[in-house]
């Protein structure tokens, strides 16, 4: 399973849903990838430069993942669940781990986590402003009261297993919000906080980042293995192709 | 009173009259879940319980519990199966079987707690379950499917994927989900009833023991699949994400860490359990059931015998080695093989010892007095083993005799006296094969089998072997001196914590009544914590944990925080245990009826005449034990079990129990002291109550 195409940076976001920023973050944050771009009511071509800007500010935390260290036990999707919504519901998750039990390693796990993209399609494609940033964190997430429950953030995300996804039992649309909204948490959640599938999970393939990462696939994707996980017999390397014995014979 | 854990309904399935009907959870919330909700059914649902596990008449239920598909650590991704086997000798006991992965979790987000299946379809069908609607579908596409075929064809009918997500029904709230199916299916040997034919769910979970594979194919049942999108209420949320961070952080291996070696407990690493002479040293990844705190299993880069672990990676090992002086691929080949075809590895591993015996002394073989087709020189190969798997799934020559398994199949060549004399047939109780953990010098395990109904696979006690054995081949000093490891251990081990010498394994102590307190309380922890409440074997009960300055484990206090915060209950460790009381008696009624008495709680007889010189690791069997005032870790090999001297340990079994102690019945006064007064009067009309 592969990620859709995320390399489409020009698309036009109504100014009204963000707030501003000035010429100097604009550059900064497009230098470091650190904000989506959108210009407030004027055509951005690469060569004409507003006085100011209107941009998504970049949320200030994401997940990473190491699927070739992660055990396929759901316990964060489990945790997700029973934080936000105080169930244990697989369907309600907000991250979600697809397995394959008789696909070859590395091939059998995918991890599909938000990655609170600097262009967010779902926010882009929300009509009432239900998906929105955070003001405060930059967290993409929903506010529940605007929801019409139209889906079009759902079909709008370019990711296959879309990461906004349908609460069918409370009737809106939802994504992974860092843990900023965990009614069943006692830890704060959000960036700088807990997330609950990071603290859950029991070999440490889940991290959070407060820096954003390369936009790419393999940017999210990363390698979380390390010398102690080499002991267990498992690879280290990034692709996951050379085995703890094969490199000590290598050497 | 819960107000969590459970999702209210059981299934059941009329697989003759393809029908379906609602069973209140409720009704059976007394029994907690799993096996005590499974025994309480088929107490009432099958009501000739001497009919055999292939008669349409056996009822089987699939149960979970209220932990199940939840983030209780090691609890969330196994089912409970029970039903009259087709594996056992002389009789086929009401038995059990557990498997893990995910199926348990898929079935409560379904709706349903558990299944029910009674009767016999006409025609092979599989169960196909989306969230509350179950269906009755034709088989006939997967009838001679293996196991991993199976799934994959079920799993091709998942319609509606959109951006990822299957959308079950047609409106936008009828749910979606990104897994897939969970199936627990038949292979061929399960269809053709072949006592040696599994369940096996995804490519590495299987109900091997007990024969249920049989039991699925005389019910013309190849598979249930099950998909669910609904929620588990939670009594305690937040309580419960605590408990689990407060497990994580106290008791489980720092992430992806490695750790001080231990038997299987809650402190291990997620390193994959192997036994193979040469383990796998490609690339691969960890694997775990649902909810686990850190998993036991792995899938590798060649996707062969992906999920195998433990005694399915060491069931073909000796004959490799045999064959070719050390492990080759066809210890991988031998493993898939048993995943894929459905065939119960433990069964085979020990019969395939028992048909080597049999050929070296000139007995079986081409035209010798067991006549088979099947090349015995060939032993240790792939093609061996290949070979007799399909004539054991087919039935075909020799697979002809061995479909009630190997004891049956002895008794019918009229060798089952002689060889077990010989000691080569290597089944000590109850017709199942030994695990490994012989009775003469781990006698738990072979007390708590004999007790009970087939090889009891519970790993509480074992586990110090296995610590020991670890500690002993690394050359490294154990963490806890069998002192303190007895101390540890039996300080948990209410209502007997006083006395230490439960856990001492020595020749002089071996038939005592503090030996038998330990294998009481093994039977009731297990009936209700391992069993009903579905912590996982492989991590519970957790005696000792290295990662801990005091190395106490999370037992006592983890089994009964969990219950508690997912179902609202306040139960106490001891509640539990007395509960399993309460399962282990209804169990042993039911046993009753379908003849059990004391007289033939019995091992073959080679468990009694010869001396066990060596364990499955070599010349040394460690346990915990005490010479002279003075506790050691033991070696207990070289010694039998005495006739006398098991007869002695029988009677304190029963007597702790408030069983007769001439019969092994219970009495009235213990069933009623259980609420079990409608047991005693199932048993006094059958004329089999006990001090009668």
């Amino acid at each position: 399973m592969v990620d859709k195409d995320t390399s489409s940076a020009g698309e036009i976001v109504p100014a009204e849903k963000t707030g501003t920023i000035s010429r100097r973050q604009f550059f900064t944050g497009v230098g470091g990838l650190g904000v989506g771009i959108v210009l407030g009511g004027t055509l951005f071509n690469g060569l004409l430069l507003p006085d100011e800007v209107i941009a998504i500010p970049a949320s200030q935390g994401y997940l990473l993942v190491d699927s070739k260290k992660c055990q396929g036990c759901n316990t964060c999707m489990m945790a997700c669940s029973l934080t936000h919504h105080g169930v244990q519901s697989l369907s309600l998750s907000r991250i979600q781990v697809i397995q394959d039990p008789f696909a070859k390693f590395p091939d059998d796990k995918y991890i599909a986590q938000c990655r609170q993209c600097a262009d967010p399609k779902c926010v882009t494609a929300c009509p009432t402003g239900a998906m929105h940033v955070d003001t405060e964190t930059g967290v993409r997430t929903v506010d529940v009261a605007k929801c019409i429950g139209c889906q079009e953030c759902v079909y709008a995300c370019e990711f296959n297993v879309s990461r906004a996804g349908w609460n069918f039992e409370e009737k809106h649309a939802q994504k992974c919000d860092l843990c900023l909204n965990t009614p069943f948490m006692d830890a704060e959640g959000g960036p700088g906080g807990q997330q609950a599938c990071v603290a859950a999970c029991p070999t440490g393939a889940i991290s959070f980042v407060s820096e954003i990462p390369v936009q790419s696939d393999a940017g999210y994707e990363v390698n979380l293995r390390d010398e102690g996980w080499a002991a267990l017999g498992y690879p280290i390397d990034d692709e996951g192709k050379v085995s703890p014995a094969e490199a000590a014979l290598a050497e | 009173m819960a107000t969590g854990g459970y999702v209210g309904k059981i299934l059941r399935l009329d697989l003759t009259a393809r029908t379906s009907s609602v069973i209140e959870t409720e009704k059976y919330v007394q029994w907690g879940g799993g096996h005590g909700i499974g025994s309480a059914i088929f107490w009432e649902l099958c009501t000739d319980k001497t009919v055999t596990g292939r008669d349409p008449k056996n009822v089987v239920t699939l149960m979970t519990s209220p932990l199940s598909g939840t983030m209780a650590p090691s609890a969330s991704g196994r089912v409970e199966i029970q039903g009259i086997g087709t594996a056992g000798y002389p009789i086929n006991w009401f038995t059990r079987s557990n498997f893990g992965g995910r199926f348990g979790g898929q079935l409560k987000y379904a709706g349903w707690d558990g299944i029910v299946l009674e009767g016999k379809a006409d025609s092979p069908i599989w169960i196909d379950i989306i969230n509350d609607k179950a269906v009755f579908r034709d088989a006939k596409d997967l009838w001679g499917k293996d196991t991993q075929e199976t799934q994959q064809l079920i799993w091709e009918l998942k319609e509606n994927e959109e951006h990822g997500w299957t959308e079950i029904g047609k409106t936008r709230d009828s749910g979606r989900t990104t897994q897939k199916p969970a199936v627990i299916t038949i292979g061929p040997a399960g269809e053709n009833q072949s006592a040696l034919g599994c369940l096996v769910h995804d490519a590495g979970n299987a109900a091997g023991q007990g024969g249920f594979g049989a039991v699925f194919g005389s019910k013309n049942l190849k598979a249930i699949s099950v998909v669910g999108t609904g929620s588990i209420e939670i009594a305690d949320p937040a309580g419960l994400f605590n408990a689990r961070i407060w497990a994580k952080d106290e008791y489980a291996a720092a992430p992806g860490q490695q750790v001080e070696p231990n038997g299987p407990t809650f402190g291990v690493d997620p390193a994959p359990v192997f036994l193979y002479a040469k383990n796998p040293d490609g690339p691969m990844g960890p694997q775990a059931c649902q909810g686990c705190i850190n998993g036991c299993r792995a899938r590798f880069e060649t996707g062969i015998a992906n999920e195998s672990s433990c005694q399915e990676t060491s069931m073909y090992k000796a004959f490799d080695v045999l064959a070719h002086g050390e492990g080759t691929d066809a210890s991988y080949i031998a493993t898939d093989l048993v995943q894929k075809m459905g065939v119960n590895s433990y069964e085979l591993m020990q019969g395939m010892g028992y048909l080597y015996a049999l050929s070296k002394m000139g007995v079986l073989g081409k035209g010798l007095e067991i006549d088979t087709d099947i090349d015995m020189s060939r032993i240790g190969e792939a093609d061996f083993v290949i070979d007799l798997v399909d004539k054991i799934s087919n039935r075909e020559d020799i697979g002809e005799d061995l479909a009630d398994g190997f004891v049956r199949a002895a008794e019918k060549w009229g060798r089952l006296e002689k060889d077990y004399a010989a000691g080569i047939l290597d089944f000590p109780y109850w017709g199942y094969a030994n695990h490994g953990y012989d009775p003469r010098a781990e006698l738990e395990w072979g007390y708590s089998s004999i007790m009970g109904d087939r090889d009891m696979n519970e790993h509480g006690f074992n586990a110090n072997f296995w610590s020991v054995i670890k500690h002993m081949m690394a050359g490294m000093e154990m963490p806890v001196s069998a002192e303190e490891y007895a101390k540890i251990t039996t300080s948990k081990m209410v209502p007997y914590q006083d006395d230490m010498s439960m856990v001492d394994y020595s020749t002089e102590n071996m038939y005592s009544e503090s030996f038998a307190k330990l294998v009481v309380w093994q039977r009731h922890y297990t009936r209700f914590w391992k069993q009903s409440a579905l912590y996982c074997d492989f991590r519970y009960p957790d005696f000792t944990n290295y990662n801990r300055e005091d190395n106490v484990g999370i037992t006592g206090d983890g089994e009964p925080k969990f219950w508690n915060v997912i179902t609202g209950q306040d139960i106490t460790f001891l509640d539990g245990i007395e509960l399993g009381r309460k399962i282990w008696n209804l169990d042993n009624a039911i046993w009753i009826l379908q003849g059990r008495h004391r007289d033939m709680v019995q091992f073959a007889s080679y468990i009694y005449d010869i001396p066990l010189e060596n364990s499955l690791v070599g010349p040394y069997y460690p346990m915990a034990g005490k010479v002279g005032d003075e506790w050691a870790y033991i070696n207990t090999l070289g010694r039998s079990i005495d006739r006398d001297g098991f007869e002695e340990w029988k009677t304190h079994f029963y007597n702790l129990e408030g069983w007769d102690v001439a019969s092994g019945w219970p009495t009235r006064e213990t069933l009623e002291g259980l609420d079990l007064a409608f047991v005693a009067d199932a048993l006094a009309e059958a004329e089999k109550l006990g001090g009668v």
